[in-house]
């Protein structure tokens, strides 16, 4: 198709109402949709999983599958109406006019075909280009994704590449035709955070080199802030708040948009002092949403008689360029107020030292050729001399992407591997060599885990109840069945849910309520350490400020010691005490949370600071963007781990960072850096995050 | 007496029509495919009250008319065997005699149906079977043949003893009636007699219990052996599993009949092979179920013993009596105290049967076990130091039920066509018996002339077999959608 010259909006999104239809009921996944694609513009859709966002783009693609059906309203790119195109009219423009990203590279690729193979075909069946033309149009664009060697890349197959790599083809692959929408779906959520960094950042530049519209579909409000102009937010299939990113960060006219940002955290608050404001109540299912305004039963503003009565049409805010709210008392709500915020809740105090690690080291090792158990032997050093002390209800959080060496660490402590060397002292009592089958129960029940994905944490046939019981008959916690009955609905009460859950199934249960099971459970024994393994990084923003506001209220109240495993910073810099930073089985960085989120830093912690989206925008980022990828644990560079995407190794003489793995230096009281920077060098650093009101 | 024509005064009705609606349904469906393959369907609009509507072309006429063209034969159908189960053979002919025949399979049919569709809701997966029309129609076939089985067992259904010879009824055709017949016999042969001059229809319906009774079973004793080593070899991995596998392997590649033949030959026989095969085999459920107890419970030692001290005692009594016979290898229990003994023929089709199912159930197992040990309830099991059987049993084991159900029931499929195999060539089974496999090879030699005696056997299995897979894929398509 010709590639007709047309300055009009290039998306246009009108009133649709998209439904599924199952053979029990309709089921509305998108209603009333409004919103509109200006060229060059990048719009973000932010909304909870199940929200209706990523229906949308499968509506615009036409691409609704057997049971979806738009019921309602239009979808019109370059003033042409989508639904009335025939089969052949839509497979021209999807690919070649509108491209579409998805979430998982490696699904999104031929896994049977060279990547050279896959981008050409763009080209040669979209414009019937020649095979030598798209060739070169091929390596034009791997270099413009800024991937090294282009030449290799293209004759590469999808797994020899990383996930970022992968996702890079996978944006060449969308441009490779020149389209002028693009579709990005959660394309950066299953890449790890300076890797995310860069992503967004390749976007955002290739959308200003291209021209290209996008429709940016995210959960995470930090991205959306730094990639998109405008924005739309979601909620149960009905867009609640749209219009310009520094309209609806800063001056919000709807309660939902509201409450997301006062549920997610943003730098300045604290576990103590502020704390977060978890959303009340749970998400309507599709099929049960309420009467007039469908986030009613859950605002803090409903009006009984009024919220709950009709449909609710999208307002215009008076003042605001095409800002738009779906709130019947946006012009009465006192927006500026500030939350009610509850007692301030007291510091505790941290105790005696419950856990010590010292020098502690896992190797692995991996035969070169599983089959026949010969051939040369590969060490993968997983943790190197990692030495930390836990206190008495104290949270330690353990920072780092993947195949930092966190989740070895965690198995190691656990009991479920044993340590290469070093010790690990809980009470006085080395425990680096006891497997799990050889522990006390008393040790097993100290130490629990609570795990990351709530979906998969619980036997999905077995009852909540029955899990729970479980675990006390294990930890012999009571001394029949009515007492350990009597303990689970207990437990039940600390995690603030129902006793009437006890006889659900998991299926049954949402993401959070699962992983409140879960929690439930670690603390069946009285654990008095508790390694929770990114608890929150697989729940709704909604969900997350509830459960680790959960987390820190038993902590308060049993003392517990928090080892909180997650790579996002911004919630570790909400609640913990002190943060372990970890690259490549090396901890790099360890202090108190103030000491690591300011100044001198470690590099890699810089980068990361950098990395991390922050939904305010008030909030003035130092931009760093790190080259490259993680290197494989199996074959690490040779002296400091990172010194391959360090931005400060010209600093250091003589190549210092190639040769040495620098040694571990006190910076501040507690406060250690393993980097071969001079102290000047390190003195040098800037802040990050600056608070540009403050 | 008269011989009986196939649906008797009724056909003289309603033949005609039904033969009518045939031809137009037959008819009509291939219009709609050459219809539907010139992309002449209609477009489906949807209203502005949100239900769908199709236009209506041509393809959508015809599309109904299928439809209800179908729903009245249906209903002719049943009509025969409704009016051949009040009318009998007088109104009915041989259909409706059958009809009437199988009143209690009937009556079973309708009270097992009529009760599970009200009580779907609380059934589990077995109540959301009722909601796939492929799964009720398998599940309505194989339970035809279940209650056939039984009530002919109890010798409700049959018409003569199946192994009695009725002289002048050699290959007779269906409806043939009985001669010399005497008050109080069954007057016809509704399905003829066979070479030997036995009632057609009463040995399938006594091979159905033999069916029924031994393929599940066997079914049964070979997932209870690929269980039990599958679950260890995927959660441990490694050596062991690299030896399990190749010796499930290795049976898997020996020929299926050869070892049959092995088995039977009478100098194996006489060795105790196939005795001590059995031995090993049947304990297998024994080690499953004392494990999964024991992991279940062993924190509560006060309500373990006894449990295990029951249920044990109880199998291994079982097994023992299974086991030993007097006049084999095997004869450890005196005869006061074993509880039966198994012929030795239906022995050695249990063991080979179990033999060769066992390394498939195995690597499914296995397979299942691999993938289910990454989850995270899983750790969560090891973080709180459950042991490697409890894991496997009660947090892996429930979890792989999905496809395990599923092969289950194809598996009894495939054994009972493996029984009707060895039923074929004159293994295992008395010569006698009235199991299908061995029927249909007693008719298969004058097949070209007397089809009945082979037919009516090898229709049974067809719709046996039939039953089972459309089962299974109901249970796999309703397993999906939890």
């Amino acid at each position: 198709m010709a590639k007709s010259d047309y300055d009009g909006p290039i998306l246009e999104i009108d009133k649709l109402s998209i439904s599924f239809f199952t053979r029990l009921r309709e089921i509305p996944a998108v209603m009333d949709f409004s919103v509109t694609v200006q060229p060059g513009e990048a719009v973000g859709l932010v909304g909870e999983s199940g929200c209706g966002k990523s229906t949308v783009a499968l509506g615009v693609m036409q691409d609704l599958g057997k049971n979806g059906r738009i019921v309602g309203g239009t979808i019109k790119f370059k003033g042409r109406d989508l639904s009335e195109m025939s089969q052949e009219e839509l497979r021209d423009i999807r690919g070649s006019e509108i491209a579409m990203i998805y979430q998982e590279p490696m699904a999104s690729l031929n896994p049977a075909m060279k990547i050279g193979k896959q981008l050409m075909e763009v080209p040669m069946i979209h414009q019937g280009m020649g095979e030598k033309e798209a060739y070169d149009r091929a390596l034009q664009v791997v270099t413009d994704v800024k991937l090294p060697d282009p030449k290799r890349i293209l004759d590469a197959y999808p797994h020899q590449l990383s996930g970022g790599q992968q996702q890079r083809i996978v944006i060449a692959m969308a441009l490779m035709s020149e389209p002028s929408l693009l579709i990005l779906d959660e394309p950066t959520t299953a890449l790890d955070v300076t890797v995310e960094a860069a992503v967004v950042e390749l976007v955002k530049d290739l959308g200003k080199k291209y021209g290209t519209s996008m429709l940016f579909i995210s959960h995470n409000l930090g991205l959306v802030l730094e990639t998109c102009d405008r924005i739309c937010v979601m909620y149960s299939g009905e867009a609640v708040e749209r219009g310009s990113i520094q309209d609806v960060f800063n001056k919000m006219q709807h309660p939902y948009t509201q409450a997301l940002f006062r549920s997610i955290p943003l730098p300045g608050a604290d576990k103590n002092s502020r704390p977060l404001i978890a959303i009340p109540g749970n998400f309507p299912l599709p099929h049960e949403r309420p009467q007039g305004c469908n986030f009613g039963p859950r605002c803090d503003y409903f009006e009984a008689g009024r919220c709950d009565h009709g449909d609710i049409t999208m307002s215009p805010v008076a003042g605001d360029d095409r800002h738009h709210t779906r709130c019947l008392r946006f012009e009465e709500i006192d927006w500026d107020a500030p939350p009610a915020i509850g007692d301030a809740k007291e510091r505790s105090e941290p105790g005696q030292v419950v856990l010590k690690m010292d020098n502690l080291k896992k190797y692995y090792e991996v035969a070169a050729s599983a089959l026949f158990g010969g051939g040369e032997k590969k060490v993968v050093k997983a943790n190197e001399t990692l030495s930390f002390e836990a206190r008495e209800s104290e949270t330690l959080a353990i920072v780092g992407e993947s195949g930092c060496g966190k989740s070895t660490f965690a198995k190691v402590l656990m009991g479920l591997e044993t340590a290469t060397d070093g010790t690990i002292t809980l009470d006085n009592n080395s425990i680096e060599d006891i497997p799990i089958e050889a522990r006390d129960t008393k040790t097993i029940a100290d130490v629990q885990m609570v795990f990351q994905n709530p979906f998969d944490t619980l036997n999905p046939s077995m009852t909540v109840g029955r899990q729970i019981i479980r675990a006390l008959e294990i930890f012999k916690v009571g001394k029949n069945e009515r007492e350990r009955h009597q303990r689970m609905l207990e437990l039940l009460d600390l995690v603030k849910l129902p006793r009437a859950f006890a006889d659900r199934m998991p299926r049954q249960l949402s993401g959070g309520q699962k992983q409140r099971v879960g929690i439930a459970r670690a603390f069946a024994g009285d654990a008095r350490i508790v390694v929770a393994d990114e608890p929150v990084s697989a729940l709704d923003v909604s969900v997350q400020a509830a459960v680790t506001d959960l987390l820190m209220e038993i902590q308060r109240e049993q003392k517990t010691t928090l080892l909180f495993i997650s790579h996002d910073l911004s919630i570790v810099r909400y609640l913990s005490d002190r943060v372990m930073v970890m690259y490549l089985g090396h901890v790099v960085e360890l202090g108190s949370t103030d000491q690591v989120f300011a100044p001198p830093y470690h590099p890699y912690t810089e980068a990361l600071l950098s990395a991390v989206p922050i939904a305010d925008t008030s909030v003035e980022k130092k931009h760093i963007v790190l080259e490259g990828d993680i290197p494989s644990a199996m074959n690490p560079p040779p002296g400091c781990p990172f010194q391959t995407r360090c931005r400060w190794k010209s600093e250091v003489a003589d190549g210092l960072c190639e040769k040495e793995v620098p040694p571990v230096r006190q910076v501040a009281d507690g406060h250690q850096i393993k980097c071969h920077l001079s102290s000047e060098a390190l003195d040098r650093m800037e802040a990050v995050i600056k608070l540009a009101a403050e | 007496m008269e011989p009986l024509t196939w649906t008797g005064p009724l056909g003289a009705y309603l033949d005609t029509i039904t033969l009518a609606l045939a031809a137009a349904f037959f008819v009509a469906v291939l219009a709609m495919i050459a219809l539907n393959a010139a992309g002449a369907t209609g477009r489906v609009v949807t209203n502005p009250d949100g239900t769908l509507s199709t236009s209506g072309s041509p393809y959508d006429l015809l599309a109904s008319a299928v439809k209800w063209i179908g729903v009245a034969l249906i209903g002719l159908v049943l009509a025969y065997f409704v009016v051949g189960v009040f009318g009998g053979p007088d109104a009915g002919g041989i259909v409706g005699a059958l009809s009437q025949r199988m009143t209690p399979v009937w009556i079973a049919l309708l009270l097992t149906f009529a009760i599970s569709i009200g009580f779907k809701r609380k059934l589990g997966l077995y109540g959301k079977l009722f909601d796939s029309t492929v799964g009720m129609i398998g599940f309505a076939l194989v339970m035809f043949w279940v209650f056939t089985g039984v009530f002919g067992a109890l010798d409700m259904i049959i018409t003569h003893d199946p192994l009695s010879q009725v002289s002048g009824m050699k290959n007779k055709v269906p409806g043939t009636p009985l001669s010399g017949a005497e008050e109080g016999d069954y007057q016809w042969y509704l399905l003829g007699g066979d070479n030997l001059a036995r009632d057609v229809f009463s040995r399938v319906v006594k091979g159905a219990w033999v069916v029924v009774q031994i393929a599940p079973l066997a079914t049964l004793f070979a997932f209870m052996v690929g269980i039990t080593l599958g679950l260890p070899a995927g959660f441990y991995a490694g050596k062991l599993d690299t030896v399990l596998s190749f010796i499930a392997n290795l049976i898997l590649a020996f020929p299926v009949i050869l070892l049959f033949y092995l088995l039977v030959t009478p100098e194996i026989v006489a060795t105790g092979l196939p005795n001590y095969m059995a031995a090993v085999l049947f304990i297998f459920p024994l080690i499953f179920v004392g494990v999964l107890l024991n992991a279940r419970y062993y924190t509560q030692p006060s309500i373990r013993t006894p449990l295990l001290l029951v249920v044990l005692g109880f199998l291994g009594w079982i097994y023992l009596s299974l086991i030993s016979a007097s006049g084999t290898k095997i004869n450890i229990l005196p005869a006061s105290l074993d509880l039966f003994d198994i012929p030795g023929g239906i022995l050695v089709v249990f063991v080979s049967v179990v033999f060769v199912n066992a390394p498939t159930v195995f690597r499914i197992v296995r397979g299942l076990a691999l993938d289910i040990k990454t989850r995270d309830y899983v750790a969560a099991a090891q973080t709180r130091g459950e042991g490697p059987w409890y894991i496997m049993l009660w947090e892996i084991l429930p979890n792989a039920r999905g496809p395990l159900i599923v092969d289950f029931c194809l598996r009894i499929g495939y054994t009972t066509i493996l029984l009707g195999t060895l039923g074929f060539f004159g293994l295992g089974l008395p010569p006698e018996s009235p199991d299908w496999g061995t029927t249909i090879n007693d008719g298969r030699r004058l097949l070209s002339i007397y089809p009945h005696a082979a037919l009516v056997p090898a229709l049974a299995l067809l719709t046996l077999v039939l039953g089972l897979n459309l089962l299974a894929d109901g249970l796999r398509e309703e397993s999906l959608k939890d």
